[in-house]
């Protein structure tokens, strides 16, 4: 026995300093040949110059100077090259302010995309009050706990790994130009051009990731992952072993989170597949209905099958039982902040306020919540004669998740279409994994996060109207479908191949998190069971895993 | 002496109390309990599971009494219980053997 142990131990240091040699070699590797690299901009005083400024319609202040001689328009171009710095020469004036515009464009976004990266921080304080109003009372302190620990480590492994994997390379599909600065982060790991898989720069933060706009979108990004990290709370809660959370989190911040992330945000091949076959504008998915929620409903659902229903949730003729929720002031106020934060999830997605499609972002976003609730509980209605309270915060929750990767391209109408549906989906969606798949969700999380992520992914490639997203992921710069200034269009207004690619994505990401997931975890589960024993489940998790209860007055009383 | 002991529901909790102050009852303990009766539970649906709710909260109202008392004090818990319905509770007297009043030893229906 003491044998194996101590083999066990040697297996495991080995490989951990396997590990540690990988990561090592990693980041050497990242910032090798910096000779002709950009040079990043810790200190923030060379980014945003007059390069950042635009007009309104996104015309570049400085013209570049033509590259390609042979080029039919070369001519033209030069001209207006020539014109630009005979102008710049008669007025440096001009130039200079250019410089200062620039500046404060920039500025404004910093401020624009952190302050939404407050309020995104702040939804995971909803979600734990969500969450807890939703378990029974013994079991309150080990589920706080658990929101709690998914920040530190997810963000940890995230610092280290995640955000180099995902944006490692974000500069070779587009720059977040909104954030000014040269591009620092440009290497793929795996893949290259417009097959890129993974991301190869800015481990640690370190390197050309110290700058002040990778900083930036640094900061907007991890508190992303920290939603797909948390969410996966809602669905393993007063079962789960606290070391095995813990690897779940270090595994979704450091490696499931940031793969799919960069396969459609990283200038991955997903996004790319618009370019290279001609597929819509690649895949779309604007704030991450499935890069962010589909891929933590999933990866929940993954742990929820390997871990099995909690102790009597179905009695011994397959009837599940209800273990009602211990507070529902917590549940209401939870997704009041949930839909709070939102306002930040989804406008701050444009990476700046200069992007005054904000304003549409908002209003669609508030509107398919409340449709996704008004759905959820007139379904409800019908289906029960009550409206469930809880059911009414999941469908609002349902309409929120849906509208994430829509809301940019939609109407206002579209926007309540698609919550109203998502809040359908998220009640038969509860029933169905209740009844019928008797997988043990107690706060609903994988039919909210994973199912309506997809319905919301897939909304895209049916509802766009084209009004938004001209150019993006680098397809229709020019015209799309023929039309001048036409964006990300779906199934009704005339683009049925972008519908095809929503479904394909959307599908891929339920596959990729299911899949991944339960690799992993069964294998750990083999090594050692993920859950608790069935004593600390019937007694609740607080004291055996942490020693203390959430409520010890009422833990008390029972004592005596 | 009699030992007067009703369960009755919650929400009559006050009424009771009022009626009994009416007819200077100088004392009563409550405690919260649950139970069932004839009505039993109920079912209802969360989440679409459902569930029954088999013990119902109750008040348990007990009062001690000189012999002549009981029947007044059995009217006054009734006049403010009472609505009708199933689930109203019940009431029930037992002999007391002696009671004794802690702070000055006094015993008897002095200590009532």
């Amino acid at each position: 026995m003491k044998e194996h142990a101590w083999k066990c131990g040697l297996s495991w240091s080995l490989r951990a300093t396997a590990l540690a040699t990988i990561l090592a070699a990693i980041c050497c590797l990242s910032q090798l040949s910096t000779a002709q690299e950009p040079k990043p901009d810790p200190a923030g005083i060379a980014t945003g110059d007059r390069t950042s400024v635009v007009d309104a319609a996104g015309n570049p202040f400085v013209v570049p100077a033509p590259t390609n001689p042979s080029s039919p328009d070369y001519a033209t171009a030069k001209k207006n090259y020539d014109e630009y710095q005979a102008a710049l020469a008669k007025e440096p004036l001009a130039a200079k302010l250019a410089d200062s515009v620039g500046h404060v464009r920039v500025a404004t976004n910093f401020g624009w995309t952190l302050n939404t990266g407050y309020l995104v921080l702040f939804m995971q304080a909803g979600f734990a009050l969500l969450t807890c109003g939703l378990v029974r009372k013994k079991n309150a302190a080990h589920l706080m706990m658990l929101n709690f620990a998914a920040f530190v480590f997810a963000l940890l492994a995230y610092y280290a790994t995640g955000y180099a994997f995902q944006f490692g390379a974000v500069a070779i599909n587009a720059a977040p130009a909104n954030l000014g600065g040269v591009p620092t982060l440009n290497h793929f790991l795996l893949g290259s051009n417009s097959w890129g898989i993974l991301g190869g720069k800015g481990f640690f933060l370190s390197g050309p990731a110290y700058d002040a706009g990778s900083n930036v979108l640094m900061l907007f990004e991890f508190v992303f992952m920290e939603t797909a990290g948390y969410i996966i709370v809602g669905a393993i809660c007063e079962r789960i072993t606290f070391w095995s959370f813990v690897l779940a989190e270090l595994f979704i911040g450091g490696i499931l989170y940031p793969v799919f992330g960069c396969w459609v945000w990283g200038g991955g091949w997903l996004s790319q597949l618009g370019l290279t076959r001609n597929l819509g504008h690649g895949y779309v998915d604007f704030a991450g209905s499935t890069v962010v929620h589909a891929v933590g409903g999933f990866c929940a659902m993954a742990l929820a099958v390997i871990l099995g229903p909690r102790l009597g949730k179905y009695d011994k003729d397959g009837k599940p039982r209800a273990f009602p929720a211990h507070n529902l002031v917590y549940v209401v106020t939870g997704t009041f902040i949930l839909l709070f934060g939102w306002m930040g999830f989804n406008p701050g997605s444009t990476l700046g306020a200069t992007d005054l499609r904000i304003s549409v972002i908002a209003m669609n976003t508030n509107l398919a919540a409340v449709a996704g609730s008004a759905a959820a509980m007139i379904l409800w209605y019908f289906l029960f004669g009550k409206p469930d309270v809880t059911m009414a915060c999941n469908g609002m929750l349902a309409g929120l998740v849906a509208i994430t990767a829509p809301c940019a391209f939609v109407s206002s109408t579209s926007a309540v279409i698609i919550g109203a549906i998502a809040g359908v989906v998220v009640c038969l969606s509860v029933l169905f994994f209740e009844r019928v798949a008797k997988i043990d969700d107690p706060c609903g999380a994988i039919s909210v996060h994973g199912v309506c992520g997809w319905v919301g992914a897939v909304s895209v490639g049916i509802f766009a109207d084209g009004t938004y997203g001209a150019g993006w992921n680098g397809v229709g710069t020019a015209s799309y479908l023929g039309i001048s200034g036409q964006g990300v269009t779906g199934l009704l207004h005339g683009d049925t191949r972008q519908f095809w690619m929503q479904l394909m994505g959307a599908t891929l990401c339920a596959v990729w998190a299911f899949g991944a997931t339960y690799i992993v975890f069964a294998i750990v589960n083999k090594f050692k069971t993920i859950r608790v024993t069935e004593e600390s489940e019937g007694v609740g998790l607080d004291v055996p895993e942490f020693g203390m209860h959430a409520y010890p007055e009422d833990a008390l009383l029972t004592l005596e | 002496m009699k030992q007067i002991t009703a369960i009755i529901r919650p929400n009559r909790l006050d009424d009771v109390k009022q009626c009994l102050v009416d007819i200077a009852v100088q004392g009563l303990t409550v405690e919260e309990v649950r139970g069932f009766g004839r009505q039993r539970g109920h079912t209802e649906v969360y989440r679409g599971a459902e569930y029954s709710v088999d013990f119902l909260p109750k008040m348990l109202v007990t009062i001690f009494a000189s012999n002549e008392r009981v029947d007044e004090i059995i009217d006054a818990i009734i006049r403010g219980a009472r609505t009708g319905s199933m689930g109203d509770g019940k009431i029930c007297v037992t002999p007391v053997e002696e009671v004794i009043r802690i702070r000055n030893g006094e015993q008897g229906e002095a200590a009532i």
